[in-house]
């Protein structure tokens, strides 16, 4: 053979590189969808499964760090990987991101991480702390293009005034959306002075467009903040993780406006009604001292009937006594009154009743 | 009570709520009551004209999520 037509001859590490190269300019990344198989994690490390098809099937190799949520085999899977020859002659697929894909697969991601998450107690109602009644200062973590935006701004602008909201905008969906939002969080964590309420929110969507919040690293991230939670993902018929973990889960973005702050109009009628039943209280207690005053009154006056009446009674007495001791009186009882010098010779007058009598002394003496 | 201009909303209502309580409460008199009303009636028209007049501040932070700082 000519050797001028000889192929190009490579040691094996140069043909390893020069695939690696090859294959890294073709296809830095790849999307797989196959169905898992021989899941294993090394050394607490690494995983390594395999993806497969009816057809074919091929190996995959990730660090427990990039897997964002626990896989079992028979998951069907949709990994983001670059394709790798690696130094010992297997062909891998070096994988960057994997979800689920199918409602079967989705659904089972879904309660591998809550039964992971629920075991842990992280959706225990000890843990759920209350929302301030009216908050004075919020954050919001959202797409501030959606129409779950928009709603939320509507409905607290409608309710309520003088609320100071910070918003930060990230996608809701899509492979960075879980990142951004956790990033969000932990910016709104980290102010100086923290919002009394985090409220995250989406409007509703596919399984697939909610997945973002069925991210485990995401739950624990609004588990751990320090800011109390409100989770207001998809429709009331949507549970996410993101809504068991939080503080508060509203059925809608819109409901989370209404969890989050009172109806002004409401506190103008409690207000009104307020001041109503203090008016009341008032009438009432100025009826009540009326009533008090009236009766001492009365009592008064009925005191000082029978004082008067007593006194009448004794006036009538003494004037009767009195009427009794009147000369006249005892005369009529025939008795005499004697005036002038009562001593032998002297001149006296008795009076009786009907006569005026002088008369002269003829003996007096002591008895 | 502190100055009924510089209190939010909140501290109003918290006040309102004390005065209404004191109305129910074991130190009501009549001779305090009629002061106590006046500023009660006060107050509540505070609360109404500043829940009336009172828009929420939002502004979207300018911190980029997107990519790691």
């Amino acid at each position: 053979m000519d050797g001028a037509n000889l192929p190009v001859q490579l040691s094996v590490s140069d043909f390893v590189a020069l695939t690696n190269q090859t294959l890294e300019f073709a296809y830095p990344t790849i999307s797989v969808v196959g169905e898992v198989a021989e899941f294993r994690v090394s050394q607490g490390k690494w995983v390594s499964f395999k993806l497969k098809d009816d057809g074919a099937v091929v190996n995959c190799f990730m660090t427990t760090f990039a897997l964002r949520q626990p896989i079992e085999n028979g998951m069907k899977l949709l990994v983001v990987a670059a394709p790798r020859l690696n130094p010992k002659g297997y062909f891998n697929l070096n994988v960057r991101t994997l979800r689920p894909v199918g409602e079967g697969s989705i659904k089972k991601g879904f309660e591998l991480v809550k039964a992971k998450l629920e075991a842990e107690g992280l959706f225990s109602d000890e843990r759920k702390r209350p929302l301030p009644r009216v908050p004075a200062s919020v954050a919001v973590i959202t797409s501030t293009e959606s129409a779950a935006y928009a709603d939320f701004c509507k409905i607290i602008n409608e309710r309520w005034g003088g609320l100071q909201v910070k918003v930060a905008h990230t996608q809701v969906q899509g492979d960075p959306a879980a990142d951004q939002i956790i990033r969000a969080v932990e910016y709104f964590n980290s102010l100086e002075e923290l919002p009394e309420v985090l409220i995250v929110i989406r409007g509703g969507g596919s399984a697939e467009d909610l997945m973002t919040f069925n991210d485990e690293r995401l739950a624990r991230t609004l588990s751990r903040s320090r800011i109390p939670t409100l989770v207001g993902v998809g429709h009331e018929i949507d549970h996410t993780l993101a809504d068991m973990v939080a503080d508060k889960r509203a059925a809608t973005p819109t409901n989370a406006a209404e969890i989050l702050v009172p109806d002004k109009q409401e506190i103008i009628r409690t207000v009104r009604a307020h001041i109503q039943g203090v008016g009341y209280h008032m009438t009432q207690a100025i009826d009540a001292q009326r009533v008090r005053i009236r009766e001492n009154l009365l009592a008064a006056v009925r005191r000082m009937d029978e004082q008067v009446a007593v006194t009448r009674e004794r006036l009538t007495m003494l004037r009767q006594a009195v009427i009794r001791l009147h000369p006249d009186r005892v005369l009529e009882m025939g008795y005499a009154i004697v005036r002038g010098d009562v001593k032998p010779g002297g001149m006296i007058e008795v009076e009786t009743i009907t006569q005026v009598i002088n008369a002269e002394v003829r003996d007096a003496r002591q008895k | 009570m502190p100055d009924k201009n510089k209190q939010t909303v909140q501290g109003k209502l918290a006040d309102l709520s004390e005065l209404v309580a004191w109305f129910q409460g074991p130190d009501f008199s009549l001779e305090e009551a009629l002061e106590k009303f006046t500023q009660a009636e006060a107050l509540a028209e505070t609360i109404e004209d500043d829940l009336t007049k009172l828009k929420n501040d939002i502004q979207v932070v300018k911190q980029r999520f997107d990519t790691k700082e």
